[in-house]
């Protein structure tokens, strides 16, 4: 459901270091590229696109670059990004924020506009401008730092004030700081123009924000959520009015009521694969109805896929100067303040006016101006004709009029997030777009103790708009903050540029430490701000720090290079942790998650957790004794396909890659490892194998064995050779193999057809040079075989036709299947048969053939495993990969892929954008302002889901931590019960028995240190339990450790299981 | 349900309660193996398999991985790896089922009706389809072969009367299947 724990490791990446021979040779004309402009990258193509790739060709989309952001997009959409003007006016926190995002998105151009000179204020929110530039125009103050992002952007800016006429050079105008009269007279202009430009206005006010949008009077949302088609496989459908369609059930349908479809493949009812879209209702888990008389229809044999059609969806925007009047629905963000946004809705007006009457904002702390405001939200509530509010919240409105100057830097982040994506749906019509209006507010931030009018007084300093809203003290507790900030990705960057604008660590006692053990690599680029194409190898975290140096020079920071993980709690000691005063969790995978809630746990730290996915995140408050931990609620494991269905029964594509993929990693990296672990030590490979002495041991050797004598490759021709014959294998004689044990007509034993949705029948394929992706095929998979044997690659693999003769002289043996399965009833018989045979005698065998051949290799000689790597586009990796998994989807008649869309699924890549990232660091920071103030309750934190796309926010209260009882106590989690003077077992289990629990199993670690029912387990009772975890555990103590934690499981006097507190035991 | 790092003790104690050999490899409780014998009415039983048990970190949110160390002849048993198709234990596996559950209901079940139309082993799975006599008779053989309790050290279990019967039947499929034998 969430983002965070599906937001798997799969980024992780790992230095590229090889440069190989063959980076030179990229490209093989085919002569039969296909017509889809959308295939550019695909394994069938022109010399020129494949060319092209190395070459950044600008025309083309940078795919190395903007790889994460193409997997949330696709093509179409990034190409209309890339033809697209924006206009940013009010360069303050909030538009600087929306530029980077747009920047790094890669939009044509963005022209910036502010009339007004940087103000040291402005440096609470903004991370561009620093104490020099105080008094430049903002927009010129901007324009370098923002090139720096991306050079394909056009960047420019506007001084003066703007015309209505200079809106005509922009599809997209966003106004952050503008008043209502000229915000209407533009939007007018806009909504009116010949085609209508995209008007979006949205402010953030201390820690209040809105947002507004208007697309114009009619447009077109292409994809209003961002998903792929859902499909379902058919397995039957009846002749009858409406008639009903029922699908197989190992997946749930994910259709609705009113869905259109369409079917294809239907045998029997072939009336229905007219690729006419059908609209479906009754929709259950495996099943739906369709409005269309199939009496008189042939009747369903088998087979059949049906597909969504997504439908585009028109919007009709009103102008802002109606909807001001006519609001409609305001997004909801949280149910608990549901009847805020109108509130808002008016606050927002009240404060436009406030301005043009008084000419400036209502001043911090003011009584005077906050009465003022009131009065004006309360005179335009009662001039109301309908939807008139019967309360007025006064404080909320006091707290708006309070901060109302201030651009906070978590606000900026947070709604620089969501109107860059609104943009991004503007320029594309990919995702739907904001209907019309916005609200925010996070008055829970504030400090839980109420604040004096001369704590929010300004101190000349850079935090001075932040001081207005929270007053200094609670500046104080920002800058002594000692925080650990887990990761330098995405969010980590993102963090560190909120972090130094709030102050966070920069003061005398704060200290910042972040660590990630990655390093930068060019797919990062695109939301990874701080990052530079110089800084491409060099470490994540180093470089980060530097930049967050350049944006608060006061940032007290470190970086580390460690993965933070139990081998690193060298690093990561217990003093470390017992100094910090808060974590940020800045992770890409579940397991690293899990491990720093376990540290906080233990060492009762508050912990900001948050992931993002495409367009979708989410942040999770883990506070001590207050809310559950991390690892408290889990999503379901993700679904992985059943071996046997990636095996020989793939029906998506998804089966094919995953079986390409092990394939590769069994052809090219397993196997010639294996060969150079016996190279490397015959004797002691040879012995371990006799030891093992399974199938395991004699598949290993057989692979090994063929490696180097029937396989062994000295020419490229040789590496042809090979390719070819594994073509065969792969995709015709396995095939054929399979359809000879399994007929097409074969039933089981109950009579249904074997062959059965959801498996398809295979047909095998016949090789042709003729066909470009076989020739492909061919020619990545000797390239990287000849890799593996050092082989020098030849210029001519190029040229098709010379590969091609190359591939035509390949003698392929005809296929014979297995006579059937082999079925051996006598002993004697058994004897043949490879199955039955003893594994034992064939690996002696194996084995002095090996030594034979050893002895006829060039000594030293070593074969090269090759690490899939899918980030180069050169290195052919992807290529054989996209060429075994088409062609497999090829036999089973499933759809094919492009190069690029099989590394999304093959490369496990998460999709990332930078939008949905910043505004998950900028919620994360409206609560860090509550956990460092302290003395916050657990209603005022908050989780948050989110989902850009749709736009959603979810925002809630996070959950409280299960509370045990047991007699007359209880606990939770976050307890842990302590035992001093170094007890033995026995005295441990006395003490439980005292408190009524039985234990009955203790361990420390993983390691089990007592089971009541091992007999031998009896003997440690009188020993002490330090001797235990030392002996048993072999766990380190070191001299500074006071203490080691075991695990209880214990039961009560009735025999039920007591989940008890973690025991720490004292022992010095 | 009690939090997940007791899970672990808690079921493997149930386990071993329930009179499972159980045996820890290095005192963990991450891998294991315990000796599971073949169910009575299945062609396999008499046999004594030893299965590796691996919990995963997240069990019991994902399910233990559960492998046959010793062979055995099964449509939905990987031959070589003695890995079980995922189908049958992960899909249908959810945090509310224990250790207890995999050797008393899931592994008899998968014993008791192998499922040739998912097979992990095809030859074992045609084999079934086609002539049930003669692939009992092939799950007794590799059985008798590679499922011995003495081999184990595990104690035969005391019934072992039910296999004679089957036994008889694939009598007659064996002439016409043996002359099929591999070239």
């Amino acid at each position: 459901m969430l983002p965070r724990k599906r937001a798997a490791g799969a980024e992780a990446v790992q230095t590229t270091t090889e440069s190989s021979p063959k980076k030179h040779c990229t490209a093989v004309t085919t002569g039969n590229s296909r017509s889809n402009d959308d295939n550019n990258n695909s394994i069938a193509n022109t010399e020129d696109h494949i060319m092209a790739l190395g070459n950044g060709n600008s025309i083309d989309i940078d795919e190395d670059l903007h790889s994460r952001q193409l997997a949330v997009y696709g093509r179409e959409t990034m190409r209309r990004l890339f033809a697209s003007n924006v206009l940013i006016s009010g360069m303050q926190g909030l538009g600087a924020e929306i530029a980077k995002n747009l920047v790094l998105a890669g939009v044509k151009s963005v022209t910036l506009h502010d009339e007004g000179a940087v103000e040291l204020w402005d440096l609470s929110g903004n991370f561009i401008f620093s104490e020099d530039d105080v008094g430049k125009n903002r927009a010129l103050a901007s324009i370098q730092k923002l090139q720096e992002l991306n050079n394909s952007v056009v960047i420019s800016t506007l001084t003066t004030e703007l015309t209505k006429e200079q809106l005509s050079d922009f599809q997209v105008v966003v106004f952050t700081d503008i008043s209502l009269e000229r915000a209407i007279e533009f939007d007018d202009y806009c909504h009116n123009h010949q085609p209508p430009i995209s008007f979006i206005k949205s402010e953030v006010r201390g820690l209040f924000g809105s947002t507004f949008c208007d697309f114009g009077p009619e447009f077109t949302v292409f994809d209003v959520d961002g998903k792929d088609p859902h499909t379902g496989i058919i397995a039957s459908i009846s002749n009858d009015n409406p008639a009903l369609v029922t699908c197989v059930d190992d997946e749930r349908l994910e259709f609705q009521d009113g869905d259109l479809v369409v079917f294809s493949e239907v045998n029997g009812m072939k009336e229905l694969n007219d690729g006419k879209p059908r609209k479906i209702k009754n929709v259950r888990p495996y099943s739906f109805a369709i409005e269309e008389d199939t009496a008189k229809y042939s009747a369903y044999v088998k087979g059949g896929i049906v597909t969504q059609v997504k439908q585009p969806k028109v919007l009709k925007f009103k102008p802002l100067r109606e909807a001001l009047k006519d609001p409609g629905d305001f997004l909801l963000s949280d149910f608990s303040k549901f009847d805020r946004p109108p509130l808002l809705h008016l606050a927002f007006q009240a404060l436009d006016k406030f301005q043009s009457e008084f000419g400036h904002f209502p001043v911090a702390g003011s009584e005077d101006d906050a009465q003022k405001f009131i009065s004006s939200v309360t005179s335009m509530n009662d001039a109301l004709s309908d939807g008139r509010l019967e309360a007025i919240d006064q404080i909320l409105l006091r707290h708006f009029a309070s901060g109302a100057r201030a651009v906070l830097n978590p606000m900026a982040a947070m709604f620089g997030g969501i109107v860059g994506q609104e943009v991004v749906k503007a320029c594309s019509g990919k995702f739907h777009p904001l209907f019309q209006f916005f609200y925010f507010e996070s008055v829970e931030s504030l400090p839980a103790e109420p604040l004096l009018p001369s704590d929010l007084k300004p101190l000349n300093s850079r935090y001075d708009a932040q001081i207005s809203v929270f007053g200094s003290k609670i500046q104080k507790k920002l800058e002594d903050a000692k925080i650990f900030v887990v990761g330098s990705g995405a969010l980590g960057c993102e963090f560190l540029k909120n972090l130094a604008l709030m102050g966070v660590s920069c003061g005398k006692q704060g200290k910042l430490t972040i660590t990630d053990d990655d390093v930068i690599e060019k797919s990062n680029l695109s939301r990874q701000f701080l990052f530079r194409d110089w800084n491409i190898g060099q470490a994540k975290s180093k470089v980060a720090a530097s930049a967050a140096a350049l944006i608060n020079p006061s940032l007290n920071i470190e970086a580390l290079q460690n993965r933070a993980g139990p081998e690193t709690e060298n690093v990561f000691n217990d003093e470390f942790w017992e100094n910090l005063s808060v974590v940020v969790n800045a992770l890409d995978n579940v397991n690293a998650r899990l491990y720093i809630d376990q540290r906080c746990l233990y060492f009762q730290k508050p912990l900001l957790e948050s992931g993002t996915l495409g367009a979708k995140c989410n942040t999770q408050m883990v506070i001590p004794h207050l809310t559950e931990n991390y690892g408290a609620s889990r999503d379901p494991p993700e679904k992985q396909a059943p071996m046997c269905t990636v095996h020989s029964f793939p029906h998506n594509i998804d089966h094919c890659l995953t079986w390409a993929r092990s394939e590769f990693e069994g052809l090219l990296e397993k196997t010639p490892a294996e060969v150079n672990t016996y190279l490397t030590n015959p004797n002691e490979y040879a012995s371990a194998m006799k030891k093992a002495g399974d199938a395991q041991a004699r598949d290993n050797l057989e692979r090994v064995l063929e490696c180097l004598d029937k396989e062994r490759c000295e020419t490229f021709q040789d590496c042809i050779n090979w390719a070819r014959l594994k073509f065969e294998d792969y995709f015709a004689n396995r095939v054929k193999q399979l359809t000879y044990t399994f007929p097409e007509d074969a039933t089981t034993s109950n009579g249904a057809p074997f062959w059965s949705a959801p498996k398809r029948f295979p047909r095998p394929l016949q090789f042709s040079v003729d066909d470009p992706s076989h020739l492909y095929f061919i020619m990545s998979g000797s390239v990287l075989r000849a890799e593996t044997f050092g082989i020098p690659i030849p210029d001519w693999v190029k040229s098709p036709r010379k590969l091609a003769d190359a591939a035509n002289q390949v003698i392929v043996p005809d296929f014979q299947p297995k006579r059937g399965v082999k079925i051996v009833t006598d002993e004697k018989a058994s004897s043949f048969s490879t199955s039955s045979i003893d594994d034992a005698a064939v690996i002696d065998e194996l084995i002095m053939k090996l030594e034979e051949r050893r002895k006829l290799l060039s000594p030293g000689f070593r074969m090269n495993s090759i690490q899939f790597e899918k980030d180069d586009d050169t290195n052919y990796h992807m290529d054989l990969i996209a060429g075994l998994a088409n062609m497999r989807a090829r036999n089973y008649g499933i759809p094919e892929v492009d190069k690029l869309k099989a590394k999304f699924i093959a490369g496990r890549i998460i999709p990332a954008i930078a939008t949905s990232t910043a505004m998950a660091t900028g919620l994360v920071c409206l609560e860090l302002y509550k956990v460092l103030d302290g003395g916050h309750k657990l209603q005022d934190y908050r989780n948050t889901f989110a989902n850009l796309a749709l736009p959603l926010f979810s925002i809630a209260e996070p959950v409280p931590p299960k509370v045990i009882k047991h007699k007359d106590m209880s606990w939770t989690v976050w307890d842990r019960w302590i035992l001093k003077d170094n007890p033995t077992l026995k005295e441990l289990l006395q003490w439980l028995k005292n408190r009524g629990l039985n234990a009955y199993s203790i361990s420390h670690g993983s390691c089990l240190l007592y089971n009541s029912i091992f007999p031998k387990h009896r003997e440690r009772m009188d020993k002490k339990l330090v001797d235990l975890v030392r002996n048993v555990a072999k766990a380190e103590l070191p001299p500074y450790r006071q203490h080691f934690d075991v695990v209880v499981a214990c039961e009560d006097d009735d025999d039920k299981d007591v989940d008890i507190p973690q025991v720490s035991i004292y022992f010095r | 349900m009690s939090s997940p790092s007791k899970r672990r003790e808690m079921d493997l104690m149930k386990l071993m309660m329930g009179d499972y050999k159980v045996e820890m490899i290095n005192d963990g409780m991450q891998e294991f193996y315990v000796d599971f014998h073949g169910p009575s009415e299945s062609p396999y039983h008499g046999g004594v398999w030893r299965i590796r048990v691996e919990l995963p970190d997240a069990y019991p949110y994902k399910s233990p991985s559960i492998g046959f160390v010793n062979k055995i002849y099964h449509p939905n048993v990987d031959e070589m790896s003695g890995s079980v198709c995922l189908d049958v234990i992960n899909q249908t596996w959810s945090p509310m089922f224990d250790l207890v559950n995999v050797f008393e209901v899931f592994l008899p079940q998968l014993l008791l009706y192998p499922n040739p139309s998912d097979p992990l082993n095809g030859e074992a799975a045609a084999l079934m389809m086609r002539d049930r006599a003669a692939y009992e008779q092939r799950v007794k053989e590799y059985r008798e072969k590679y499922a011995k309790p003495e081999d184990i050290g595990a104690a035969p279990e005391e019934n072992s009367s039910d296999e004679e019967l089957s036994e008889d039947e694939s009598d007659s499929s064996d002439e016409q299947v043996a002359g099929k034998a591999d070239p």
